[in-house]
């Protein structure tokens, strides 16, 4: 993919191409730092009890969030894989590792194209964990909602977005 | 490649430790590694000890990367050692800034054991 601007916003084809870049982030993420294969999942997230949300904020060429959901256990396989150590607890270390990883498939999506690479930039990471919250973010144009597994474990990525007028 | 001290600089303590594990496993025999978690603590850091490499993130709270970069130059507290960029920021724009400002690497995350390897070494026979 390169060049969204070459596309209207509205266009299908924009969504499908920021779908497919998500999906090669996500799997480029998981294969090099996680040592793992990381696929889209069929079936859509659920949690149960805690959750953890890691939130990248994207500002510039285009602005929005990619927010990446996922329960304590599957958290605390990301934080074992990238790690080689598996924490006993959901600790800060946990959410450290989450956040690390929404922001590489931010940094990795983005990348994909070349307008984004260069004109939009990331926050750094925020991480939330409880058991019951809900994330607000402007109405967005653009909404794509994927879920992926690895382990046998889940998680879901929000991206929400416009591109700059 | 032996009697290497490194400094990592990244708000992650998580990626500190996949830097430090990345460097070993590209052969680098680290007798010691500092860590910062921001580019003032970097600062700190550098101006206490002399660090044989220095791998710093961009994108941090305070004193991000790059200023951080611009200060060890103006201050003279590189004292030789070459700097490496590892961030998730992969535009040109952004890899001219870095170097602009006196990096001698860059290496995108997610990053291989091997890239780390082909950009470091190198940088540390020739320092």
């Amino acid at each position: 993919m390169s060049g969204v601007r070459e596309r209207a916003a509205g266009e299908p084809g924009v969504v499908g191409a920021f779908e497919a870049s998500l999906d090669r982030a996500v799997d480029e993420v998981f294969s090099t730092m996680l040592g793992v294969a990381c696929a889209p999942a069929t079936s859509e997230l659920r949690i149960d009890g805690s959750q953890i949300s890691a939130v990248i904020g994207l500002a510039g060429a285009l602005s929005g969030s990619l927010v990446l959901r996922t329960s304590g256990a599957a958290a605390m396989r990301m934080a074992e894989r990238m790690m080689g150590i598996a924490p006993p607890e959901v600790d800060s270390m946990v959410h450290d590792a989450v956040g690390e990883v929404c922001n590489m498939v931010a940094g990795a999506w983005k990348g994909f194209d070349s307008t984004l690479a260069s004109g939009c930039l990331l926050s750094t990471p925020t991480v939330v964990a409880g058991t019951s919250y809900e994330l607000f973010s402007q109405r967005a144009p653009i909404r794509i909602d994927r879920s992926y597994g690895f382990d046998d474990r889940t998680f879901a990525i929000t991206l929400s977005c416009e591109l700059d007028a | 490649m032996s009697g290497i001290t490194v400094l990592i600089v990244d708000d992650s303590s998580v990626m500190r430790k996949i830097v430090e594990r990345a460097l070993r496993q590209a052969g680098l025999d680290l007798t010691k590694v500092l860590e910062a978690g921001s580019g003032r603590e970097g600062l700190e850091a550098l101006g206490r000890e002399r660090a044989d490499l220095i791998v710093s993130d961009i994108n941090m709270p305070g004193m991000d990367g790059l200023e951080f970069l611009r200060q060890i130059q103006s201050q003279g507290l590189a004292q030789g050692a070459p700097v490496v960029m590892i961030t998730t920021e992969s535009g040109e724009e952004h890899v001219r800034e870095a170097l602009a400002a006196g990096a001698q690497g860059y290496i995108r995350k997610p990053f291989t054991p091997d890239q780390v390897r082909e950009r470091v070494l190198p940088l540390l026979v020739s320092a």
